[in-house]
């Protein structure tokens, strides 16, 4: 009961998503930051103010965590297909050049 | 990038090199920002009197108190990048041998914010100018002295200075080819440090004017002086509110 909850809190705590939704991520920042520093940078000089340059900039940077941080549907569409295990077809069975070797 | 752990610190480390380049590059804009500063700074009166360098010291050293005219147009320097700029005079004389450098010392200085830059004690505020001889105010294009319209225009007529000027000999009373020039500390937001410069970089142009004609220390009074007094910027007063 407690570990099925522990297991639960980490899971949730780790919030893993799959290789796709990694590339995914990886993607979705590095434009996204790339955005917010040109969108800061211009905002701010046709203002004429760094502060507002500076609050953009950190906006953006804002945006950027809560879209890549939590573990959003998005991120796990691909789920990776594992293969069957021993228990359910039945003992070892290993394969080394198309011989079956146990 | 599996976890929320590593997301988070991909995200970070990305965002440092971002604030990094944008910071760059805002310094960088402010070299394209033309500036065009001019000034016209006269000697008004020199006086040299003897004194102490502190209440009780008994060592008697000869001070000179230096009043002059400035007036200055350096609104061009306040860029979007600028915080404020450190404005000073300093009086230059050759030393008494020929192969030491010239002596320098500063004889007024004010710290002028920009419009964004936040409010200091040790900020400079422009006095108002005089009323005329029949008691009417004097009608200036109002926002010239503001701070946050305009910064950077400076118009003064006999300024006391704010440092009486010696050196380490303690005799300046009779010092011949003394000269007044203006200079400045721009502080940006980013980016580097610049000082005044006489020569052109680009579309920063060199002061015009800002230099005095050579003037001689006189000597020294023997009388009580007439008006030797300094004035005193906000940050004479050590915290304390003007």
């Amino acid at each position: 009961m407690a570990e099925e909850l522990l297991d639960k809190v980490r899971d949730a705590v780790e919030a893993q998503i799959d290789f796709d939704g990694q590339r995914l991520a990886e993607l979705l920042y590095t434009v996204l930051l790339i955005a917010s520093g040109v969108v800061a940078f211009i905002y701010g000089y046709a203002t004429e103010n760094v502060y507002n340059c500076l609050y953009a900039g950190l906006a953006g940077t804002a945006l950027t965590f809560l879209v890549v941080v939590p573990p959003w549907p998005f991120f796990n569409k691909h789920p990776v297909t594992w293969l069957p295990s021993n228990k359910l077809s039945g003992g070892v069975s290993i394969q080394v050049d198309g011989k079956k070797v146990t | 990038m599996h976890s929320a752990t590593v997301r988070i610190q991909n995200v970070f480390g990305f965002f440092t090199t971002v604030a990094t380049v944008v910071a760059v590059i805002i310094a960088l804009s402010a070299f394209t920002s033309p500036q065009a500063p001019s000034a016209s700074l006269k000697l008004r009166n020199v006086q040299v009197a003897k004194g102490r360098p502190h209440y009780y010291s008994v060592k008697r050293e000869e001070y000179a108190h230096v009043r002059f005219d400035l007036d200055a147009d350096i609104s061009s320097l306040f860029n979007w990048n600028t915080k404020q700029v450190f404005l000073y005079i300093v009086a230059t004389y050759p030393s008494s041998k020929a192969s030491e450098p010239p002596t320098q010392a500063i004889v007024w200085d004010a710290i002028l914010p920009s419009a964004l830059a936040p409010w200091h004690q040790n900020q400079y505020i422009h006095p108002h100018p005089a009323p005329l001889k029949n008691g009417k105010r004097v009608r200036t294009s109002s926002p010239s002295y503001s701070r946050s319209k305009r910064p950077g225009i400076i118009k003064l007529s006999n300024q006391k200075p704010k440092y009486q000027i010696t050196d380490h000999t303690g005799l300046i009373a009779k010092r011949e080819n003394a000269t007044l020039e203006l200079r400045w500390n721009v502080q940006p937001w980013v980016g580097p440090l610049t000082w005044m410069n006489r020569r052109d970089y680009g579309v920063w142009k060199a002061l015009k004017g800002g230099l005095s004609k050579p003037f001689n220390f006189p000597e020294v009074i023997g009388a009580k002086p007439a008006d030797m007094g300094t004035v005193k910027g906000g940050e004479g007063n050590r915290g304390k509110p003007a």
